[in-house]
């Protein structure tokens, strides 16, 4: 677990600018990394792929290796978005009883669950499930894609901070556990084939989880080496 | 490893770590400590703790722990079948699984609608309670707790899901049908809640390193900003 932390002296850079009078100046630290759960400061080591930087005093995750390169989080970017609009059109489940067949979406479902006069519901499960996705997969897309051709995308700056908050509040993964803890739940009542829908949001699970594990420091550090900041 | 050097704090140092970005800033120049300051990358306010932590993670958790009883004492959903209407509340739910002995379901099921959300405030309170006593205690261990219950804060969404795709998957007139009830609503907000509370209280509070507020009459700012 590599983290070092550093003497005093060489946290103040050799060539400080004077301090001004009345506006604080804020001078930037790149080889340093201050941990975001107990303040700690270290010294920023290069990690090799697959290697977790943690904090020495808390614990807490610094920084991982990357393993995905910007071209690559792009191209899982439009998978995501592929297995996406197959998840939330295609049919979840196709169930049967005694003759009536039902297929059964996401959207539909969460439609179904507003009529039945829990709107505040439908759209909890609405944001979590549908909108939060389907934003943190569009706003990768603008980002990556403007980034890799070597231009900072307008908005930059807003487009990062809706995808944090994006990727904070979507619940993909709980959604999947959901399905399948609704299919067994409800096989007693009708005959249920898994749809495609079902394969999808599997697929979508694991493409989010890969690429959002690295976290947005990467991409906020590249839209600066372009000039964003 | 050099485990034994000493580890200076970003307070001590006058450096700003942005959550949204990662920038590392110093500040330097003559500024009131309690200036509003915002990271020149991304433009998010820069803090050594974060202001008013934890009165809002209080208040979130406070809003959980009133919202918690009728989370789980109203039904969630209501089954209709030719027998006729039943309540489900998320506790019936669960030992309905159990009856019809879906062990790994029930537990799955139990873990994610009951013991992360009574995990997850009885931690708060204890993080909240600590952290307002500035105590020392168990700093790593506490700030491990949060990460823990940060980590597992959105599956308890699990059964606001599962009875959502349940009203849509069984909609066959009389002879089958789930309906959606008032509890589903409380227990997705006590969720909600205690994501919040959790995502507002500043782990950085349980590090109240006394070396952390060393006496410069210039540059310390005020304990809790």
């Amino acid at each position: 677990m590599p983290g070092l932390n550093i003497p005093q002296a060489a946290a103040r850079p050799a060539s400080a600018p004077a301090p001004e009078a009345a506006s604080p100046v804020l001078v930037g630290h790149p080889g340093l990394v201050v941990c975001d759960e107990c303040d700690a400061v270290h010294k920023r080591i290069r990690l090799s792929r697959g290697v977790v930087a943690r904090c020495r005093r808390c614990g807490a995750l610094l920084g991982r290796g990357h393993v995905v390169t910007p071209t690559g989080q792009l191209a899982f970017a439009l998978a995501a978005l592929v297995f996406l609009l197959i998840g939330n059109f295609a049919p979840l489940v196709t169930l049967d009883l005694q003759g009536i067949h039902k297929t059964v979406t996401m959207p539909h479902a969460i439609w179904l669950t507003a009529q039945a006069g829990e709107p505040i519901t439908a759209v909890l499960a609405c944001v979590t499930a549908i909108v939060f996705p389907a934003m943190l997969v569009l706003l990768r897309l603008y980002v990556l894609g403007s980034l890799i051709r070597g231009r900072v995308p307008p908005g930059f700056r807003f487009a990062m901070r809706a995808l944090r908050f994006a990727t904070y509040w979507s619940m993909v993964e709980v959604f999947l556990l959901s399905a399948l803890v609704s299919i067994v739940r409800s096989a007693g009542i009708a005959d249920l084939v898994p749809g495609m829908g079902l394969f999808a949001y599997a697929a979508l699970t694991l493409l989010l989880t890969s690429t959002t594990a690295a976290g947005l420091h990467s991409i906020w550090k590249l839209g600066s080496r372009l000039g964003a900041g | 490893m050099m485990d034994d050097e000493p580890i200076q704090t970003g307070r001590q140092l006058g450096l700003y770590s942005c959550h949204t970005c990662g920038r590392v800033s110093e500040r330097q120049g003559h500024a009131a400590p309690d200036a509003p300051l915002a990271c020149p990358r991304c433009g998010t306010h820069l803090h050594h703790r974060n202001p008013r932590s934890l009165e809002r993670a209080w208040a979130y958790t406070w809003a959980a722990i009133v919202l918690y009883l009728p989370a789980n004492l109203l039904p969630v959903m209501t089954t209709i079948s030719l027998q006729g209407a039943v309540d489900h509340t998320i506790l019936g739910g669960i030992h309905e699984l159990w009856m019809n002995r879906d062990w790994g379901l029930a537990v799955i099921v139990f873990v994610a609608s009951v013991a992360v959300p009574i995990v997850k405030i009885a931690s708060l309170v204890l993080l909240l309670l600590s952290a307002g006593r500035n105590s020392t205690w168990c700093s790593r261990e506490r700030t491990a707790l949060w990460r823990g219950i940060e980590a597992v804060g959105h599956w308890s969404m699990l059964d606001v899901f599962v009875v959502v795709l349940l009203v849509g998957m069984i909609h066959f007139g009389p002879l089958a049908g789930v309906e959606p009830e008032p509890g589903l609503v409380a227990f997705g907000a006590v969720v909600v809640l205690t994501i919040l509370g959790v995502s507002s209280f500043d782990p950085r509070l349980l590090w109240p390193d006394p070396a952390d507020n060393p006496p410069q009459p210039n540059a310390s700012p005020p304990p809790h900003e």
